[in-house]
């Protein structure tokens, strides 16, 4: 799958060059070894492969920062979130991001209310939940995407 | 008001303190019947960024249907609301798209209401003054470091309420509405870094609430005030964690409502604070202790006034 389909790699060119958002990206501060730069710079030469399996395109947190700075409203964190997306395509996301999508897909949530501590704290019956429309929905939906990746291959 | 999965589900104590100070202040909000998860982002955008637009949609069409401003104690719910509400509006054929999909649930949307975190619509609809007023007891002489948490304002192009990189409004509520001290520090406006405990790198998230609690321990910060569940989690139950291993920052944790119902009268128990895992005992006798204080000094200066001669 190529990246310069998700990513625009004029963008990210200029990033090699420039490095603002560093001072102000919590991970690259805080965390040892995190260089959203050096992921770039390889998702440009078309090495990107060896970062998937890598923790840290798990390690941005999605803060925002680099794109608040950033002068072209880019950011590195559209470079991470490509590398998210196909390590997650290819089964390589963290076990507790499966566990989590799976909740998320069957009930619509990702933890029920707690009910005993509600009753403790004195707090209304929670509203009620949407799980069933949720999961209409989302029939609807990969019913529809797979129609369409079948029309693909034929 | 759009509660989201994280405080309904762990922290329903949070939920008790935010609903008590809605009723003080005599607020009109209901709860929404059909809401789902925003999405979260890394959990489900990750995955599947249809899904993960089209179920934010729905969420933004119940409230069109309903004819309601949305408000969430949760940054991250209304940042994911916000940014899929954002790009629907100026993306066409993705709304179109989405519109496909929600017609055959009966829904629509439109995106017509606003969509706001309880920080800036407790200082933009509701009123510093307003707030002011409604308190017994300020907070005076006391520091607080404010947690701002990213989504509150960030993105801006979706979120539109403060500026991202200076924001101002937590400030001006802790400043000027509870009469505390907000401090100015290094590291205020860092992540909180609680995302890391949701992709398996708990150590990672531990080191990044570090990063925080060593500067405010050193500043002996009174408290640390927060708008947003999982950074509530970072810092009240992740520092717990490590003080049960000894390591002590002894920096009590607090939601933006807990002061203010604390401040109008409300007891530790009404507010749901006897939940919170760090100790806020320490907390509780200063502010009793600078009160006291404070009541000293204004018996002084009666007593002095009364004396008519120096003032
Ligand atoms: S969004 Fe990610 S890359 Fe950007 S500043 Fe935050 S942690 Fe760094
Ligand atoms: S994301 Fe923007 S600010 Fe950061 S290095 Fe690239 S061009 Fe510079």
């Amino acid at each position: 799958m190529g990246l310069d389909k998700t990513l625009n790699f004029d963008l990210l060119q200029k990033c090699l060059g420039c490095g603002a958002c560093y001072d102000l990206c919590p991970s690259s501060l805080h965390i040892e070894g995190y260089d959203p730069r050096a992921v770039i710079g390889d998702i440009l030469q078309g090495e990107h492969e060896k970062w998937l399996e890598h923790k840290s395109i798990w390690q941005c947190l999605e803060c925002h920062h680099c794109l608040e700075i950033c002068y072209q409203h880019y950011g590195f964190e559209n470079a991470m979130t490509a590398m998210r997306m196909l390590a997650t395509k290819k089964g390589l996301n963290p076990p507790q991001v499966k566990r989590g999508w799976e909740m998320f897909a069957k009930t619509g949530r990702l933890g029920e209310p707690a009910m005993p501590a509600r009753k403790k704290l004195n707090l209304p019956e929670p509203a009620a939940s949407g799980k069933e429309e949720f999961v209409k929905l989302y029939e609807i939906y990969k019913k529809s995407k797979e129609a369409a990746s079948e029309d693909k291959g034929a | 008001m759009f509660w989201g999965c994280t405080i309904p589900a762990r922290f329903p104590f949070l939920e008790k303190s935010v609903r008590t100070v809605m009723d003080a202040l005599e607020l009109p909000y209901r709860d929404v019947d059909g809401f789902t998860c925003c999405p979260e982002k890394s959990l489900v955008n990750n995955v599947d960024h249809g899904m993960w637009t089209l179920t934010a949609a729905r969420n933004v069409a119940l409230a069109d249907e309903l004819d309601v401003n949305v408000v969430s104690p949760c940054t991250g719910c209304v940042s994911n609301l916000a940014t899929v509400s954002s790009d629907l509006k100026s993306n066409v054929a993705k709304r179109e798209e989405v519109n496909g999909y929600l017609k055959e649930i009966g829904k629509e949307f439109k995106g017509k209401n606003k969509l706001q975190h309880l920080v800036p619509f407790l200082h933009d609809d509701v009123g510093i003054l307003k707030i002011k007023n409604a308190l017994k007891k300020n907070f005076r002489g006391m520091r607080f470091a404010i947690h701002y948490g990213c989504h509150m304002m960030r993105p801006s192009h979706a979120l539109r309420n403060d500026d991202p990189l200076d924001p101002k409004k937590f400030d001006n509520l802790v400043n000027n509405a509870l009469g505390a001290e907000s401090m100015q520090y290094m590291t205020k406006l860092t992540c909180c870094g609680q995302g890391l405990d949701r992709v398996d790198q708990h150590d990672t998230a531990m080191d990044m609430a570090r990063v925080k609690l060593r500067e405010l321990k050193s500043l002996k910060a009174d408290a640390m005030v927060l708008c947003c569940p999982s950074c509530f989690l970072q810092f009240d139950n992740n520092q717990f964690l490590m003080e049960r291993n000894g390591e002590k920052y002894n920096v009590p944790v607090f939601y933006i409502t807990d002061l203010i119902g604390l401040g109008m009268g409300y007891s530790v128990e009404d507010l749901g604070l006897t939940s919170h895992r760090v100790d806020i005992t320490p907390f509780m006798e200063k502010w009793h202790h600078m009160e006291c204080k404070r009541d000293h000094k204004e018996e002084l200066h009666d007593e002095l006034s009364s004396m008519g001669t120096f003032f």
